[in-house]
């Protein structure tokens, strides 16, 4: 499990190498990125031109939630971007035979091959975006909240990667396999929004099956000192959950795969 | 014990079955219909350790697909694989820290990176000792010329610089089997020459074995010690490559376009030691073993009959080979 960690690391790094040698792509990417997020902040800011809350929730507070879960994004992105693709980066051009055939789990290949121009951009934009209403709120800003931020930032992108590589696996049989991933990773939108908004079964969804709300709300409630907010602790053990079947069903996926074309 | 050891191996591939045109697709979407199809059919062999054996064929005859089920990308659909005590599909990461593999075209290197940086990913991935790793890379950056590579991305390398990095890199572990399928395909004759070189030296000094797939009879005649012919999914022949040379080798064919032809050569010539394959009025084909005649000879004996405008020779090929051998057309000189 180390060794496969450490390996995971030096292939990491390898992309990234990469991505630093186009660093008019790294820019392009981040810019555009950060184009693409503003404008939904704007749709955020016209919702409130028309009302004051939402479930409660003023507008500091929503753009904070969105903060929240902009920065677990991006690190979903920088770290696990790779598993978002499989059909068509690794197996239609048979590069998946060259992986199969190194000393390491291919599912650390895989994940290794991420490289995303568009995370660093998110981080920067999003931590800037949960500082900022947070003092908006009259929160002070402690070490302590610093430290806390980036640790159910990381935990968060940690359990969207792990969903995001269970649902890859439809890149075994399909080239449109980032599709499907795309439709689930659309459901992080929801946990965009408060959950007191949703009916019981999105809430159920949201909390209990895909739990993204421990990515964002219950952070968010944390950070805001709710009593609620103590839920996100759970945070680890959902990671560790979600993993432990992203990795189950990763390997039960690859011994069915069978290596395209002679 | 043989380090590689192929018992009643058999792979069959689940076709899907398409009628032609719009309809038929659509049909195929609701009602699929799929036929069997055998790659490999009942292959059996085993392979020492050290040895350098060809594993060859032609397009289609189930090389690849064999070299899949050695190396364990693929599970064979019967029969039984063992490599070096290990069955590669159930054990495929130990296998894997065994043995190296070059795949034609496919690339192990990192394509945007420069080479040196792919062979220390190589060097954490299979946990090479510092020691040993700096030998190797010595020793290979010697042999294979790769000094001005090293530094350079992969995707800037030509492509036989390209093939000598490949190589490399897939010796750099030291591992007890390498499995090459057409490292050699569109090289140059000296980078060709390099990599032939490479393979015996390291085979000679670490005892590595060697399988080795392609369509340059050349690779297998400097390189291999024994040939494997496959065809149609069975192996056809399988033994010394020098056997296989009398048996097949040196053969030449010579085309003539001819004129004034007074009497039918074949018939002519019938005690003589060549073989008239093709006649017609105007042109002749003609195969003989090159051990025993010359081209002087022939055109000698013919011209007896015949006015010679025009000739062409040329050897024959290892496809041609293996059509002979296949219609059951081999010659035993």
């Amino acid at each position: 499990m180390i060794r496969n960690i450490r390996i995971y690391f030096s292939f990491l790094g390898a992309s990234l190498k990469k991505m630093l040698e186009y660093r008019v792509d790294c820019l392009v990417g981040m810019v555009s990125q950060i184009a693409f997020q503003l404008i939904e902040l704007i749709f955020i800011w016209i919702i409130f031109q028309n009302t004051d809350n939402i479930g409660g929730w003023n507008f500091t507070q929503l753009l904070l939630l969105y903060g929240v879960m902009m920065l677990s994004v991006a690190v979903t992105d920088l770290l696990f971007d790779a598993t978002y693709d499989i059909g068509n980066r690794f197996i239609r051009k048979g590069k998946f035979d060259t992986i199969l055939l190194r000393p390491v789990n291919p599912l650390i290949s895989v994940l290794g091959e991420s490289q995303t121009s568009t995370a660093l951009g998110y981080i920067i934009l999003s931590f800037i975006l949960i500082v900022f209403t947070l003092m908006k709120l009259n929160i002070t800003i402690t070490l302590f909240l610093i430290i806390k931020i980036l640790y159910f930032g990381i935990l968060g992108g940690i359990i969207i990667g792990g969903f995001q590589t269970i649902f890859s696996i439809s890149g075994f049989w399909t080239y449109k396999s980032n599709e499907v991933v795309w439709s689930v990773f659309q459901l992080h939108k929801l946990a965009e929004y408060p959950i007191e908004i949703y009916n019981k079964f999105i809430r159920v969804l949201i909390t209990m099956i895909l739990p993204f709300a421990c990515v964002s709300y219950f952070p968010t409630l944390n950070y805001l000192g709710s009593s609620k907010g103590k839920i996100a602790y759970i945070a680890p053990v959902v990671a560790i959950i979600v993993w432990f079947i992203a990795i189950k069903v990763w390997n039960f996926a690859l011994n069915k795969y069978r290596s395209t074309g002679n | 014990m043989a380090i590689i050891e192929v018992k009643n191996l058999v792979k069959t591939y689940k076709i899907s079955e398409k009628q032609n045109g719009m309809l038929g697709y659509i049909k195929h979407l609701f009602h699929p219909k799929y036929r069997e199809q055998t790659a490999v059919n009942n292959v059996s062999f085993n392979i020492e350790e050290g040895e350098l054996v060809g594993y060859i064929g032609e397009n289609g005859a189930g090389k690849s697909t064999t070299i899949k089920m050695l190396t364990g990308l693929l599970t064979p659909t019967s029969g039984s694989v063992i490599v070096n005590g290990l069955v590669p599909n159930e054990k495929r990461i130990q296998n894997n820290k065994q043995i190296g593999a070059v795949f034609g075209q496919k690339t192990q290197l990192w394509w945007d990176l420069p080479v040196i940086e792919s062979f220390r990913l190589i060097k954490k991935m299979y946990e090479i000792p510092e020691g040993e790793y700096r030998k190797n890379l010595k020793k290979f950056t010697e042999i294979l010329q790769l000094e001005e590579l090293l530094d350079k991305q992969v995707k800037n390398l030509s492509l036989g610089q390209k093939m000598r990095c490949e190589i490399a890199a897939t010796f750099l572990h030291n591992p007890k089997i390498v499995y090459l399928d057409e490292p050699t395909i569109g090289l140059d004759i000296l980078v060709k020459d390099n990599i032939r070189k490479f393979i015996k030296d390291i085979n000679k000094e670490k005892k590595t074995t060697v399988i080795l797939t392609t369509h340059d009879l050349k690779d297998i005649e400097e390189v291999c010690d024994r040939i494997i012919l496959i065809d149609k999914g069975s192996i056809i022949y399988d033994g010394e490559k020098e056997k296989f040379k009398d048996i097949y080798g040196n053969k030449i064919i010579a085309e003539f376009v001819v004129k004034n032809k007074t009497k039918s050569v074949t018939l002519e010539t019938q005690e003589e030691d060549f073989e008239v394959i093709e006649e017609t009025e105007n042109s002749l084909k003609i195969r003989f073993n090159h051990d025993k005649l010359t081209v002087i000879n022939i055109v000698d004996s013919i011209s007896k009959y015949c006015e010679i405008l025009d000739m062409h020779v040329q050897e024959q090929g290892l496809e041609e080979i293996l059509k002979e051998i296949y219609r059951g057309e081999i010659i035993r000189d």
